[in-house]
């Protein structure tokens, strides 16, 4: 089967379909049999009850999808006020009865249209941005919390055909968690470069990025790790998230099992560096997949830090539902393994409209226009897909 | 038995991890605590947590109630928990230590650990202890090396035991050390 022609097909049929990063290519997901829309009173039966069956199976004996933020916070019980929302869905999974291995070099043979888009306007302008830092602030210095993300989002109207933007952006971005989801009525496209979970039987890890360094000229990957080191900033952010993401761990792997596997490294990407760690355990015997997601989701590394008292301290401060910005897309198997990531550097496309949202971390020594401005160069390589 | 009393953090699932090396754990949160459990337990641990003491008047109650009756630990918050019901004033700091590693210093003859060792610890505090401060039987056994900020304090007769740093934390070296001295005395 030639499949640059078969994606073809497959994205003018206007039949949903998934595109997963995979060790060595990316995987395709299609022909769904099942699509459920999860709400607060469906999710936990839905997570428990599709751990049942134990090998032998097939490779698509899995349901595939994302978590939004404010189910993810609702599972483990932080309430989230009234916002402003669009109304897209909480959470959406799918059963798969296709799966198509494709290589890294993602093509399709597409004559680009030119698309006549709106200008992007971001919802918290420089002043206000200013304010709210300046407030976070405040709540570290009594304590409250000792590392909070502030998000930032940007939208516009817009038509896009996901696929070519999917191509063009693992193009210029490949990432580890990159996925996207093609559907009737939306789309999703994203470069994410953290995972969160990978269960495979009983062995747990989870990756978290802190530190984030643009590639230039003079730099190379030891440079870059001497950068991490010497930055007192980075290191102490980056410490944090380890021992958060230790303890989640420990919430569900057996005492003494949780590890360090790979302690502060840098890992190359095409554009840029990050300052990454490797944290695993041995699962407890029993444990659910409900409990694994609620120990790991929201994943900590995007929210701050401690988590319980962040969230709520985020949740008062956001006017604007999150939507998948810091959910979870991945897989739960019939068979108990899962991988996620978390949403980050994503776009969501949903009744003619786009949105880029973006966080930045607030600590003690961290600088309102500098955070600013890293959020916008965080939207820009997605907001450039649109010219 | 080690009843953990968790103040909601991110953290204290460590500290649950690191005391199961030495005996059996409970761990509730501070307002879910079963009294029965906390009765019968040897040991109480006030966990870390965000905010300040005064947050917490549940903690404060736990701690009059079983002082002198159990042996009682408190690591960050809860080192604040226990200095907070002993009088001590409880401030912000100038300079802030979140996923900081230090070296701290045991500076007390009277303290389990030998005088003049260095110890290399992981602090996540924005508060600290406002000095001078004086308890009965209390005393500060091991300071920061270069601020003097209070990181330990021990009252060996009542057994109550503090650490303003985490010996859970990946950055503290020979943390378990720590816990086992402690928890043997």
């Amino acid at each position: 089967m030639n499949k640059k022609n078969y994606l073809l097909d497959l994205n003018n049929s206007k039949k949903p379909f998934i595109i997963y990063k995979s060790d060595k290519g990316f995987d395709l997901y299609t022909d769904f049999s099942k699509k459920i829309i999860l709400n607060n009173n469906n999710i936990e039966k839905f997570i428990n009850k599709n751990n049942r069956l134990r090998s032998p199976h097939k490779e698509t004996d899995l349901f595939i999808g994302f978590f939004g933020y404010e189910i993810l916070n609702n599972l483990i019980e932080v309430k989230i006020k009234k916002q402003k929302t669009i109304n897209f869905p909480k959470g959406i999974f799918y059963k798969p009865e296709t799966k198509i291995k494709l290589s890294n070099n993602l093509e399709y043979n597409k004559t680009r249209s030119l698309n006549a888009n709106d200008l992007f306007k971001i919802n918290i302008n420089k002043k206000s941005y200013k304010k709210i830092f300046d407030k976070f602030k405040k709540k570290i210095k009594s304590g409250e919390t000792y590392q909070i993300k502030i998000c930032t989002k940007y939208s516009n109207k817009s038509e896009i055909n996901a696929l070519d933007f999917f191509c063009r952006l693992v193009k210029s971005n490949m990432a580890p968690e990159a996925f996207m989801i093609k559907d009737k009525n939306y789309s999703i496209i994203s470069c994410s470069p953290e995972n969160l979970i990978t269960k495979k039987k009983n062995f747990i890890t989870t990756k978290p990025i802190a530190g984030t360094l643009k590639k230039t000229k003079k730099l190379n990957k030891n440079k870059a790790l001497t950068f991490f080191r010497k930055n007192l900033k980075e290191s102490k952010e980056h410490n944090m998230i380890v021992d958060m993401e230790r303890n989640d761990l420990s919430k569900i792997c057996k005492p003494g099992s949780v590890k360090i596997l790979k302690k502060k490294i840098v890992e190359e990407y095409k554009d840029l560096y990050h300052y990454v760690s490797l944290i695993g355990g041995q699962l407890k015997n029993k444990v659910t997949s409900l409990e694994i997601i609620k120990a790991m989701m929201p994943g900590g590394s995007v929210i701050g830090c401690p988590k319980i008292s962040t969230l709520n301290l985020l949740n008062k401060q956001e006017k604007q539902s999150r939507n998948i910005y810091t959910g979870s897309f991945g897989y739960l198997k019939f068979n108990g393994d899962m991988r996620f990531n978390i949403i980050i550097r994503a776009i969501l496309n949903f009744k003619g409209r786009s949105e880029i949202s973006v966080a930045s971390g607030v600590v003690i020594d961290s600088n309102a226009a500098h955070e600013f401005d890293e959020n916008y160069i965080k939207a820009k390589s997605l907001m450039d897909l649109y010219k | 038995m080690i009843y953990i009393i968790d103040h909601h953090d991110s953290f204290t699932q460590n500290v649950v991890h690191q005391f199961q090396n030495f005996d059996e754990v409970v761990c509730t949160n501070f307002n879910k605590i079963n009294q029965n459990k906390l009765k019968k337990a040897d040991i109480i641990v006030f966990s870390p947590g965000p905010g300040a003491p005064k947050d917490y008047p549940i903690s404060s109650e736990v701690y009059k109630k079983f002082k002198g009756k159990k042996k009682i630990i408190g690591i960050c918050l809860g080192f604040q928990q226990i200095l907070h019901c002993e009088n001590g004033k409880i401030i912000e700091q100038k300079k802030i230590y979140h996923g900081f590693q230090s070296k701290i210093k045991v500076t007390s003859k009277n303290s389990l650990f030998k005088r003049n060792s260095q110890f290399t610890v992981g602090r996540y505090h924005s508060l600290k202890l406002k000095e001078p401060f004086t308890a009965k039987n209390f005393e500060i056994t091991m300071r920061c090396a270069i601020s003097n900020t209070a990181m330990t304090i021990e009252n060996n007769k009542e057994k109550i035991y503090g650490f303003q740093f985490h010996p859970e934390s990946f950055l503290t070296e020979n943390g378990n050390l720590l816990i086992k001295k402690i928890l043997s005395a």
